[in-house]
């Protein structure tokens, strides 16, 4: 082995690296590496894609980093095994966690207990030796190495870095004789940011962004040397310490480390003495079924047995037990709690009561969600009421323990606007040019920006995309296009080790204070430990709080889970398009879909959802479907093989599920490989992959006795279906908290629109349009009453009454003083009510303007009484300065004191 | 000690690009070696361009030490090194 990189950046050195993995990796090849490194600042976002990638490119990967110590200097580390890797994950974690400035800083403490299995560089310029030599401290220069010595032992070399400068690269020279004094080994590494050298610019800009200084003010040492060089240029650079170039491979050949990506790595879940996860999943889904089944038929329990089978063999008995167990939790307090997704199409899922979806009865096909051949862990995505996800989470943390689970990273990444501000203000571009180009363009790509600045209607009048002078400016924006920015939590990822999570997966804290991975969602999945994701679902909020109202106006116990689906006056709010505050039914485009559905049975709400969608609309499937929904059209089938998978659609694909039936029925495909070769006509494919499938579905369509040209006629149609179909299993369990909503609001129009009102901002309409929707349904909207209104919108003999909090300022600690002080006895003045609350005079002029004290006086009068009393307050206030007590006691204690007039 | 310069000269170089001669102020100075070599950033900000920096021991009456950069297609010196 020649020269080996040791020390590389990647882009996962937030704005610090400049080169994304597959650049650093295509330049390696390029210059016939055996091996490379990665050694990101501080983190390993980047590391489980690397080794994957290096791995497909014939390259060695060496994990590792560039940690910041304490001492505030820098150390490269290096993996040499499993060991290391643990020990590395733990040090990144302790050194994030530990610092409450949440700068990461791993102490000489740290180091000492997790140094087995690892490497150690002395780092670059920054590193704690070069600093001291390159000041000519020796002395603390030697007691550093000794410590470093005595951490790592043959494991530690003093870091040489040359790059050719006017000065010539003296700190180089010393800190070698340094080492060779010392009798330290030394290694050459090149301290890479880029694979090229005309990146340094892009490197410089985000060190400007970063630092939050226009790059014309950076200061320190600037090189364009921090390339990935190649082996001769290395060895010409060290010609005169051919060692430090052999240790590179040294080096590389002591780093092998193995990692076990994909293996399931599922936390254990405490079953009863003498079971094994399997046979207690079996014994609970056979209970569950049972009671939702009552007598097993032989095909339920066929299918039962199928799919326990199929997830034993995937060892993922484990991973359902603990869904199980925290939907079963979270029932038992009452707080809603249901699967969406592909999950639904399985009985296990159902029987275990973690989805509420029938999949026997709605047809649905277990394969879609998960089979023999599709080796992923499997993912159950929970809805929970938005109000009482803390409360779940909680649970998860208690049960599994806190070192054991956290919130799943996620990578934020440049977009156009992002890098349009932060470059903009690196380079000092005009503000208004800044605020001009960053108009209309929120979900565009930097690289998609320059494409679309003539044809997008948003951008086509906009000047500044055409000025020469900025063309460079928009060069450096799209160069930044997807870089990673920071880390923060993915919506509703949580994910649960096997033990203590930081031996597997380094963790950093959140910008709100959250535990989460530095490996993303998708890196997790590869490391094969669960992830489990519980996503608010405000309707779920609604329900609850439309049962309460009910209970609380009507004295009536609602089961919601047990209203029949076939109600005739909630297809009638449906078909008159009354849906709005409904769940995915209140749309322009389903309300006006519903006009030509006119929807009359349940299925017809799953059809719905399936197919007012961009894709499905676009290629015109509502324009196939729906004549044959009314009979105007004959349904026909291509061939007497498609009833089976059609007939529920009247002929039409519509489902991803239909896809697999189809490829079963037709291609003689098990519903295993259906579901591979629904993936792959679904996923990105090149021109050839598509005529391999195409060769491969008429091939075995006409070996089963199918007509060429009626395969080929199929097998179109799958291929256009493929990039807008719908889980239909995702779509049932949609379809019936859809349902709910259209029944809660045809009969209990006022209880489910305070509900909905209550949990603004949610769904498509603003408050206003929601009043207007309560009376249309003959709801009367009340004024808020300072005597009746609630913190929430109120039912009160069949009108809204509007809560307290949507008065303009109101904030928590005055509500909470109203209603506290009301709860003692209800207000008989506003002189009672100034003297009994904490409320701002804002906050108190705004009430009586809206009328919250109507019922106890003239607004005329209050407005006029408001001044008086403003200087009682302020009075109360002075004389009871240096007082730690409330105005509200200290008024109860002296009301008649002050000799004010009774008011 | 060094003088800076910076001004324009015209470059002989031979077959492998290196530099066997400069001219400047109409005074030819033969290249005996090259001392060293390296670039710097640059201004890119405003649009200027990474400069290599190339540092000869160079003979006309007498032998001296210079600095050239490139920039574009023109040479420029420096300066001189005492």
């Amino acid at each position: 082995m020649g020269f080996i990189h040791l020390h590389v950046h990647s882009q996962y050195s937030f704005l610090d690296g400049a080169s994304s993995l597959d650049e650093l990796l295509d330049k390696a090849v390029s210059l016939r590496m055996p091996a490379l490194a990665l050694t990101d600042h501080n983190r390993l976002t980047g590391v489980i894609r690397f080794y994957g990638k290096a791995r497909a490119a014939g390259i060695k990967p060496i994990i590792g980093a560039e940690l910041d110590l304490a001492s505030g200097y820098h150390l490269t580390l290096l993996c040499k095994n499993a060991d290391g890797y643990s020990n590395l994950c733990q040090l990144i974690t302790q050194a994030h966690l530990s610092n409450l400035d949440r700068k990461p800083e791993a102490t000489r403490e740290m180091l000492r207990n997790h140094s087995n299995g690892l490497i150690a560089l002395s780092g670059c310029s920054k590193g704690e030796i070069p600093t001291f030599v390159a000041e000519g401290k020796y002395d603390k220069a030697r007691e550093a190495a000794c410590f470093y010595r005595d951490v790592f032992g043959k494991d530690f070399f003093i870091e040489l870095i040359r790059y050719p400068s006017r000065e010539g690269g003296s700190d180089s020279y010393r800190l070698a004789s340094f080492a060779k004094e010392d009798n330290l080994p030394v290694v050459a590494t090149n301290n890479v940011h880029y694979a090229e050298i005309k990146e340094y610019r892009i490197k410089e800009l985000l060190n400007a962004i970063d630092r939050i200084i226009p790059a014309s003010q950076l200061e320190g040492y600037r090189t364009v040397e921090q390339y990935l060089k190649s082996q001769q240029e290395m060895m010409k650079l060290f010609r005169d310490l051919p060692e430090a170039i052999k240790n590179t491979g040294e080096i590389a050949s002591r780093c092998n480390l193995e990692m076990d990506l994909g293996k399931p790595r599922f936390p254990k879940f405490d079953i009863p003495e003498g079971e094994s996860d399997y046979s207690y999943l079996r014994k609970i889904a056979f209970v569950g079924a049972g009671r939702k089944y009552g007598l097993l038929s032989a095909s339920i329990k066929s299918r039962l047995e199928h799919e326990l089978d199929t997830i034993n063999k995937l060892g993922f008995c484990s991973y359902f037990l603990v869904v199980w167990d925290i939907v079963r939790w979270a029932k038992s307090r009452d707080i809603r709690c249901q699967a969406r997704g592909s999950a639904v199409d399985s009985l296990v899922v159902y029987a275990l009561d973690i989805s509420n979806v029938d999949p026997v009865e709605y047809n649905l096909l277990f394969e879609r969600f998960m089979h023999p051949l599709r080796y992923e862990p499997p993912d159950i995505d929970l809805d929970v009421d938005r109000r009482r996800r803390d409360e779940v989470r909680d649970y998860i943390y208690q049960k599994y323990g806190a070192e054991n689970v956290a919130c799943v990273g996620t990578i934020n990444t440049y977009m156009a606007r992002g890098a349009i501000r932060d470059i903009g203000k690196a380079l000092q571009i005009p503000k208004s040019i800044i605020e001009e180009a960053c108009q209309g363009i929120h979900w565009l790509s930097a690289s998609e920006l320059m494409e679309y600045a003539d044809t997008l209607p948003e951008l086509k009048h906009s000047t500044v995309y055409k000025k020469e002078e900025l063309a460079d400016f928009f060069k450096l924006c799209t160069a930044i296009d997807g870089f990673p920015k920071h880390l923060s939590v993915h919506l509703g990822g949580l994910l649960i080790g096997n033990g203590k999570l930081s031996d597997l997966v380094p963790l950093e804290w959140s910008g709100g204070g959250d535990i989460i991975s530095q490996y993303d969602k998708d890196d997790i999945e590869r490391l094969g430990i669960v992830k489990l994701d519980l996503l608010s679902l405000p309707t779920l909020t609604v329900i609850e709080d439309t049962l309460s109202n009910i209970k609380q106006s009507r004295r009536i116990d609602i089961d919601i889970e047990k209203t029949p689906r076939n109600d005739p006056s909630a297809f009638g709010i449906l078909r008159d398009g009354k849906t709005i505050g409904t769940f995915q039914l209140e749309s322009p485009a389903q309300r006006e879909m519903a006009g030509r559905l006119l929807p009359d049975r349940f299925e017809d709400i799953i059809v719905s959802i399936s197919l007012v969608r961009p894709g499905p609309l676009k290629s015109n499937m509502d324009k196939d479907y729906l004549p044959r929904r009314h009979g105007q059209q004959p349904v026909k089938y291509l061939h007497p093989k498609l009833n089976n998978a059609l007939d529920e659609t009247l002929g039409v694909i519509l489902y991803q599920e239909q896809v697999l039936k189809v490829a079963h029925d037709l291609a003689g495909m098990s519903y295993a490989e259906a579901d591979g070769f629904r993936r792959a006509m679904t996923h990105e494919r090149t021109e050839e992959e598509m005529e391999g499938m195409r060769d491969s579905f008429i091939s075995r369509a006409v070996g089963d006795g199918i007509g060429k040209n009626i395969a080929e006629k199929v097998f179109e149609q799958l291929a256009a279906f493929a990039a807008y179909g719908f889980c239909k299993g995702h779509a049932c369990a949609y379809a019936i908290t859809a349902y709910q909503t259209l029944w809660l609001k045809s009969h209990y129009p006022a209880e489910f629109l305070a509900a909905v009102l209550s949990n603004q901002p949610m769904g498509y309409y603003p408050s206003r349009v929601l009043v207007a929707e309560a009376k249309r349904f003959g709801v009367e909207v009340l004024p808020p009453d300072i005597n009746k209104s609630s913190e929430q919108y109120t039912v009160e003999k069949g009108a809204i009454r509007v809560s307290l909090k949507q008065l303009k300022g109101m904030s928590e600690k005055a509500l909470e003083s109203i209603l506290s002080a009301r709860a003692e006895h209800k207000f008989t003045s506003l002189r009672d009510f100034v003297l009994r609350t904490d409320v701002s005079q804002p906050i108190l002029e705004n009430l009586v303007k809206v009328g919250a004290f109507d019922s106890l006086d003239n607004q005329h009068d209050l407005l006029l009484q408001l001044p008086k009393l403003s200087e009682l307050k302020h009075k109360i206030i002075k004389d009871n300065q240096g007082y730690s007590i409330t105005l509200r006691r200290c008024c109860t204690q002296s009301r008649y004191s002050y000799g004010f007039p009774y008011l | 000690m060094s003088r800076l310069i910076d001004e324009p000269v015209k470059v002989h170089q031979n077959n492998d690009s290196m530099i066997t001669a400069f001219i400047w102020r109409k005074r030819l100075y033969r290249v005996l070696d090259v001392v060293g070599w390296w670039r710097e950033p640059s201004e890119w900000w405003n649009g200027k361009s990474m400069r290599l920096f190339i540092r000869v021991n160079a003979q006309n009456s007498g032998t001296g030490t210079y600095e050239l950069y490139k920039l574009g297609v023109q040479w420029f010196l420096s300066r001189v090194l005492d």
